[in-house]
């Protein structure tokens, strides 16, 4: 893939959690077992721990915690939860179940 | 307005609606607000509850202070320790759990010590860590105590033992430590010197293999097969065996060994303490006292015979009362001299130059009078009284008739070794006395001369009453062939 393609096609995901919770953990597991299955080799995942930081809640507007945020493809999309329910996932990111 | 503009205006409503709904599904665990120092996480119940468990399950106490210093929680740990109930501990005040200083947060972050109360015994050592930070907008304190008294009790143990190590490496005996299966556990540097080696592991009887030294101990020892020593080595108190050491460099030295028992704090006997104490020399200083105390018997009832003899004799001889107590006393002093000399040089034995020169001293010995020559030749002790008798006769002879007499009279001593070094000559020559004129009868001081070289210095005495002055030649033999059990010739009464 090209680095057009990989503008064109991939996906740039950003995580917030807040330090080990079970949902910032369940959401991590939840949305890396998703994009392996539906994304492979087409994303990135960018976790940002609000506890070390809670500054960064700014930049992306953060108001509960995990909230993962699609930066690319715009436009941006958000949702929150711990990411357990895939097909609510999918339709969120607009990504089509493979 | 753009579709993108009204995707932008929609948006909030939308989120806030998501962000509700994940809320109250129970979707998210913390939400960011914004604080007076921007955004803050605050947790969601429920959401900490793996980290209450660690903290539960941690091996250290840990609590947490409001701002006003009261505790607001405790884990399981802390009650064990202060022995009080989480109830009981919450609310109280952080001071109000240490017996002393009450800890502080130190800039470093490091730990600082200090004495926890216990509800049911004394305190507690422990060290304790302590943070504040902010939680929820809200001070607190966040601290940690840790028990210490294992690890002091393992110093003081490790004290103990160095204490007891240096006791071992400052032992002048051979100290070494059995336990109850006659094994050495540890040894004394003497002990490691004795067994040539270190002994440590070894059986006892390996390492130190015995002999006794007397037939009576022998029976002690031989009682014993070498398993059955080593285990009462280890189990039985004993004081005082004389043994020897089964080993070429310790033949011929005396050990006492003496053991005890070793208890523990429970007061159980977990092996025995034995010591070997070089007793050689004790031994042979105690052979030579008793050595010492026979000569010394024999040696008083020798001089009571010869003052005896002495005085009898000085009696018969002496025209007066006065007369008597002179010589009596001169000759006593003559015995008196000797013994101070034999005493002093702890009956060794001295240099002849250095007789002459004490017995000659109140004779002018040093004062030119006197004249003596010879070579160094060393007196054995039973030569001293004998020859200081004779001289003290004729420095006698000399100062009341002879030489010494007359202010410029001269006595000239000197000595040669002969008959192959076996024998000294000694001639004594006096001049310039007044003129000597043989009278006829022999007085006792040539008689006691006569006798006392013939018997007690093994010699023979040639006296020549030569009108210048006397001339006397002593042989004598040096060395004697056995020695004289029978009393000095001194003192035996003259024909």
């Amino acid at each position: 893939m090209t680095a057009t393609a990989m503008e064109q096609d991939g996906y740039n995901l950003r995580l917030y959690v807040a330090g080990q919770t079970p949902k910032s953990l369940a959401a991590l597991a939840n949305l890396k077992k998703l994009c392996e299955t539906h994304l492979p080799g087409r994303y990135t995942i960018e976790v940002i721990d609000l506890m070390k930081d809670p500054a960064l809640a700014q930049r992306d507007q953060i108001v509960a915690i995990p909230t993962l945020i699609r930066q690319l493809p715009e436009p941006l999309k958000r949702i929150i939860g711990d990411l357990s329910n895939a097909e609510k996932v999918l339709v969120g990111l607009d990504i089509a179940p493979s | 307005m753009a579709a993108k503009d009204v995707m932008q205006a929609a948006r909030p409503r939308n989120e806030a609606e998501e962000t509700v709904e994940a809320i109250h599904r129970g979707n998210v665990d913390a939400v960011v607000v914004q604080g007076p120092s921007g955004p803050q996480i605050i947790m969601l119940q429920g959401a900490d509850a793996p980290y209450h468990v660690l903290v539960e399950r941690m091996s250290d106490g840990a609590l947490t202070l409001d701002a006003d210093g009261s505790i607001v929680y405790v884990n399981s740990r802390l009650c064990a320790l202060t022995g009080l109930s989480a109830q009981q501990l919450v609310g109280r005040s952080f001071a109000s759990l240490f017996a002393g200083p009450v800890p502080q947060q130190r800039a470093d972050d490091a730990v600082s010590d200090a004495q926890l109360r216990r509800s049911d015994s004394d305190g507690l050592p422990v060290s304790v860590w302590m943070r504040q930070m902010a939680m929820g907008g809200v001070a607190a304190t966040l601290v940690t105590l840790t028990d210490m008294s294992i690890q002091r009790r393992a110093e003081e143990v490790a004290t103990a033992e160095r204490f007891a190590r240096s006791i071992l490496e400052q032992a002048t005996d051979a100290v070494v430590v059995l336990a109850l299966d006659g094994r050495i556990t540890h040894a004394s540097w003497v002990a490691e010197q004795l067994a040539e080696r270190s002994p440590v592991g070894q059986l006892f009887s390996e390492a130190f293999p015995l002999d006794a030294q007397s037939a009576s101990q022998q029976g002690t020892l031989t009682r014993f097969s070498r398993e059955s020593l080593d285990r009462a080595l280890a189990t039985k108190p004993f004081h005082g065996v004389e043994v020897a050491l089964r080993n070429e460099r310790m033949s011929g030295r005396s050990f006492l060994l003496s053991g005890g028992p070793l208890v523990n704090d429970a007061k159980d006997t977990v092996g025995s303490i034995i010591t070997l104490t070089d007793i050689t020399e004790r031994k042979r200083a105690e052979e030579q006292q008793t050595m010492l105390v026979a000569e010394l018997n024999h040696r008083v009832k020798n001089i009571l015979a010869i003052v005896q003899s002495v005085a009898g004799q000085t009696l018969r001889t002496s025209p007066s009362l006065p007369a008597f107590n002179k010589a009596f006393s001169g000759r006593i002093q003559a015995v008196s001299i000797a013994h101070d000399i034999l005493t002093q040089t702890r009956w060794i034995g001295i240099g002849f130059n250095e007789l002459l020169t004490t017995v000659l001293a109140p004779y002018g010995v040093g004062e030119g009078r006197i004249a003596i020559e010879g070579p160094p030749v060393l007196l054995e002790a039973r030569l001293v009284l004998p020859l200081s008798m004779v001289l003290h006769e004729l420095a006698t002879n000399a100062s009341k008739y002879g030489a010494l007499s007359a202010p410029l009279g001269q006595v000239t001593i000197s000595w040669r070794r002969c008959d192959d070094r076996n024998r000294l000559e000694l001639v004594w020559i006096e001049r310039g006395g007044p003129r000597v004129e043989r009278s006829g009868t022999r007085g006792f001081g040539t008689t006691l001369i006569d006798r006392v070289v013939r018997f007690d210095l093994d010699g023979e005495a040639a006296l020549d009453f030569e009108p210048e002055g006397i001339h006397c030649r002593l042989t004598f033999a040096l060395t004697a062939e056995t020695s004289p059990e029978h009393p000095p010739a001194s003192a035996v009464q003259p024909d």
